[in-house]
């Protein structure tokens, strides 16, 4: 259930931003030592979620030691002097309450859902092992095993995965968003508790952390909470910055791999600016216009009209905190060949460039977008999440003005920013073939 | 799919599982009912959940149209009369349909699975009179269009061959074989390759005409709305539904298994899938409360046993978890694990070993106190969404468990014992009434 409801909550913040409610009743405040909070109140459920956001991420790794973040991201449940390996999640859980982690190519994120009179027992659990992880090597190697094993299940073992992996390496050349998140398997079978433990002191800081709380509590109080644990922590030295930038992509890349699956898979990536680019909005309207329902483009033309495919989509990742992959997918149906699929593909990204979307289409994915901002109101968690990740590009007022900057979009920008991403010859190409 | 965010903990659910978990692992709301109920004159049970302050609504229809109503040689006929739906009425043809929906940013989906067909509709308020509107023409007049019935045998057959690709579902259809034998449960709700070949349209045609009806119905109205206005809007759609004049029809309850059986299939991955399965107990049954904590104990969450011994210490497996999976017409457990190749003998001694413990001595009170804390305590997040709210109580109605079965389920699990613990896993999981199930490159 966690994976799963993590996997929604990515895709729906991924795909749909926009929103209900103003930021005005947020308190955000920067502590001395600067750890950044944010803090909101919602009465609605006797319920908090409470995040802890870290600016370290797969993006800040170096070749060599990569899947260290996800790695340290494991080990923050092995203990501390004071709670040992196993007690945070026997603490929450008696209490009553749920967490889990994920890390992605930007930041780690932590969080624990529970009864809002709960909250200062996770207060202290968590300022407890920002500063004082155990990091012991035995549990480090033990705990290896494990992070082995998830990348076996979801890259090793899974076609899209094992392929997702692949393009991303053929499309960065000198930027870490090459490398996949989990880390390749020799790294991981190599990285030392000594590199580990220095990654931790680096990156987990509170001038490089954003805690971000939601639920049916009074502001200022869990304030004062929050000033008087998290304050003694030391500021740390500011983590060095990811300084390769991606260098023009000069002609189309392709790889093809072969493996035991039921069908082939077809994905299409493009380099595109991140958030801070004017075209961000259009890009992001672009993933909507493209694969937001079966009113979509690529879903009507692929899957329903010509059926050809299985299933197809594509996603932007308006938050990236660089310039990343606009991706595009197609399975095809049996029968179909991967070579059609990436055609029709390829046909979908022609037609952007020639026509203009229709004022229809355009419409429906502005609605859809603020509707799912509306929706995402409806739970604490994913309202926190969503001012995190505001906030981590730039601030979480952000988040009152993106639908400004979506309205401000016409199909002219649309055409435009297709021409100049979107080319033929700067496409990165996987295709996996299904080994019988 | 694409590149995405890797998290620190498996979920300890299968998807499909969901609804299941929620129940088994739920204890009681605020004091009050959870939703107000009431039976319409053709026989819908109305439950409306008034929450008002974010202007959504989620509305379910959940008809009593499962798989386990398909014909033996027509497995997946609900599963696909329910993808159907959406897929052409009276009044508007299904790429209408959604566009009708997604221009105001809703949603509009249907699906059936073993024991019920449900659709969801997901609307803002402002939007509610046009998301019911889509919703009743749906279930009371869709068309299926004989080019859409295509489309979707090809895209449903498709689906079925790459769920070969994954494990965990490979594994779960053999178990289900093995632990339901002779029951519709046996047999996989979306069908198979050949079975859904089989399927006509006239098939799905007379099903939706037979199978979907108001006295088999549980509509769920939660969110931005009042009791009255759901009943007026409800009554408006769906009020004149005639009810059939023949009984509902009967399904058996599943008979018990049969000696346990061990399934070996081969497959070319790098880590195998082991699962555990037998036959259980409901919600109804009183030993239930003792078996869900026993279950939480040896597997349900990051402080369980087998978390602890396989994950924790052994680094075995990355997702480890036990779990009841109670249904209408019968009731399963089920041990997971997944873990390299080499290591599958080690995995399956240190499951067995533990669920034979849980019978063999009775749990620590530091335990016991944990697996019911946490079951009683963290119900709430379980409800804090309307959409969540609705899965629910569309749930305790089908299965018959009463709107207070979350208050009742908190009194019954804290009075739970670790001698009730004890007694109940020496019944329900000693580890050789297990069939087992192994998916990897085995020798």
């Amino acid at each position: 259930m966690r994976r799963f409801l993590g996997v929604i909550a990515m895709v729906v913040l991924l795909t749909t931003p926009a929103w209900a409610q103003s930021t005005d009743a947020v308190v955000a405040t920067t502590l001395d030592n600067g750890l950044r909070v944010l803090l909101l109140e919602d009465h609605r459920s006797p319920i908090v979620s409470f995040q802890m956001w870290y600016r370290v991420g797969s993006r800040n790794e170096r070749p060599g030691a990569t899947g260290i973040a996800h790695f340290l991201e494991h080990m923050m449940f092995k203990g501390t002097p004071t709670y040992g390996p196993r007690q945070f999640a026997q603490l929450v859980e008696q209490n009553g309450g749920q967490d889990n982690a994920f890390t992605s190519q930007d930041v780690t994120s932590y969080y624990v859902n529970i009864a809002a009179d709960k909250i200062d027992l996770v207060i202290d659990l968590e300022a407890d092992r920002m500063q004082n992880l155990l990091l012991d090597a035995r549990e480090i190697n033990s705990e290896r095993e494990v992070v082995i094993e998830e990348r076996r299940t979801r890259t090793e073992d899974d076609p899209g995965g094992f392929l997702g992996e692949e393009v991303s390496a053929l499309a960065f050349k000198n930027h870490a968003y090459g490398h996949p998140i989990i880390g390749w398997m020799e790294d991981l079978k190599r990285i030392t508790p000594e590199e580990i433990r220095a990654f931790y002191q680096t990156y987990y800081v509170p001038n490089n952390a954003t805690l971000v709380a939601v639920g049916a509590f009074k502001a200022s109080d869990v304030l004062t909470k929050i000033r008087t644990r998290f304050g003694k922590i030391p500021k740390g030295a500011a983590p060095p910055a990811v300084l390769p930038v991606e260098p023009v992509q000069n002609g189309e890349r392709r790889v093809v791999v072969k493996k035991e699956a039921q069908l082939p898979i077809v994905y299409l990536g493009y380099h595109v600016p991140n958030q801070q680019s004017a075209d961000a909005p259009a890009l992001e309207l672009l993933s909507t216009i493209l694969s937001s329902g079966r009113a979509s483009r690529l879903y009507r033309r692929l899957v329903h009209e010509r059926q050809l495919a299985l299933e197809a989509g594509g996603d932007y990742s308006y938050f990236a905190f660089d310039p990343p992959l606009f991706w595009f997918w197609g399975t095809p149906m049996p029968g179909q060949t991967p070579e059609t699929m990436e055609k029709a593909l390829l046909e979908e990204m022609e037609r952007l460039r020639n026509e203009r979307v229709t004022d229809e289409e355009l419409t429906r994915a502005r609605n859809q977008t603020e509707a799912a901002f509306v929706f995402q109101e409806d739970s604490v968690h994913r309202r926190a999440a969503l001012l995190a990740r505001f906030e981590l590009i730039g601030g979480y007022a952000g988040k009152d003005k993106f639908l400004e900057r979506l309205r401000a979009v016409t199909p002219d920008d649309l055409q435009r920013v297709a021409r100049a991403y979107f080319a033929d010859d700067k496409k990165n190409v996987g295709v996996l073939i299904p080994r019988p | 799919m694409m590149p995405g965010e890797r998290l620190a903990r498996a979920g300890r659910i299968v998807v499909l599982l969901v609804m299941a978990i929620l129940l088994a692992g739920q204890p009681a709301a605020a004091a009050g009912p959870i939703a107000h109920r009431e039976v319409l004159a053709n026989g819908i049970v109305l439950l409306v959940a008034e929450r008002p302050a974010v202007p959504i609504v989620a509305v379910r229809a959940y008809s009593r149209a499962g798989a386990v109503l398909d014909p033996p040689d027509r497995a997946g006929l609900a599963g696909l009369t329910g993808s159907l739906l959406t897929r052409g009425t009276a009044r508007r043809s299904g790429p209408e349909l959604d566009s009708a929906i997604e221009f105001v940013g809703g949603s509009l989906e249907a699906a059936a699975g073993r024991d019920g067909m449900s659709v969801s509709l997901a609307v803002l308020k402002r939007d509610v009179a046009l998301g019911l509107d889509l919703m009743a023409e749906v279930l009371l007049s869709p068309t299926f269009p004989e080019a859409e019935f295509k489309r979707k045998v090809a895209q449903t057959q498709a689906a079925i061959k790459r769920s070969e690709e994954d494990p965990g579902t490979v594994a779960g259809r053999a178990l289900a074989r093995l632990v339901f034998p002779g029951h519709p449960y046996a047999t996989p709700a979306e069908g198979t390759v050949e079975s859904v070949g089989r399927i006509t349209r006239d098939d799905v045609v007379q099903f939706h005409r037979a199978q979907v009806r108001p006295d088999t119905t549980i509509i769920a109205v939660v969110g931005a709305v009042t009791v009255a206005e759901a009943r007026r809007e409800i009554l408006a759609r769906f009020g004149g539904w005639a009810r059939p004049a023949s009984p509902p029809p009967s399904v058996a309850e599943a008979a018990a298994g049969g000696p346990p059986k061990e399934e070996r299939i081969k497959k070319d991955l790098t880590q195998a899938t082991v699962m555990f399965g037998r036959q259980a107990i409901r919600q109804t049954d009183p030993d239930y409360f003792p078996l869900a904590v026993a279950s939480y104990v040896l597997g349900g969450g990051s402080a369980s046993r087998l978390y602890g011994r396989v994950r924790d210490e052994g680094g075995l497996a990355y997702a480890v978890y036990a779990y009841p999976n109670p249904a209408r017409y019968g009731a399963s457990f089920a041990v997971s694990a997944a873990t390299r190749t080499a290591e599958v003998p080690k995995v399956i001694d240190i499951v067995r070993d533990e669920m034979a413990r849980m019978g063999r001595e009775p749990v620590g009170d530091r335990e016991l106190t944990l697996a019911k804390d946490y079951l009683i305590g963290s119900f709430p997040l379980r409800l804090d969404t309307s959409g969540k709210v609705a899965d629910f109580i569309v749930s305790v109605e089908q299965q018959g468990l009463g709107l207070d079965y979350a208050d009742r389920y908190k009194e019954r699990i804290a009075r739970v014992t670790a001698a009730d613990v004890q007694r109940v896993a020496a019944k329900f999981l000693a580890p050789n009434s297990y069939n087992r199930v192994v998916v990897g490159a085995l020798p």
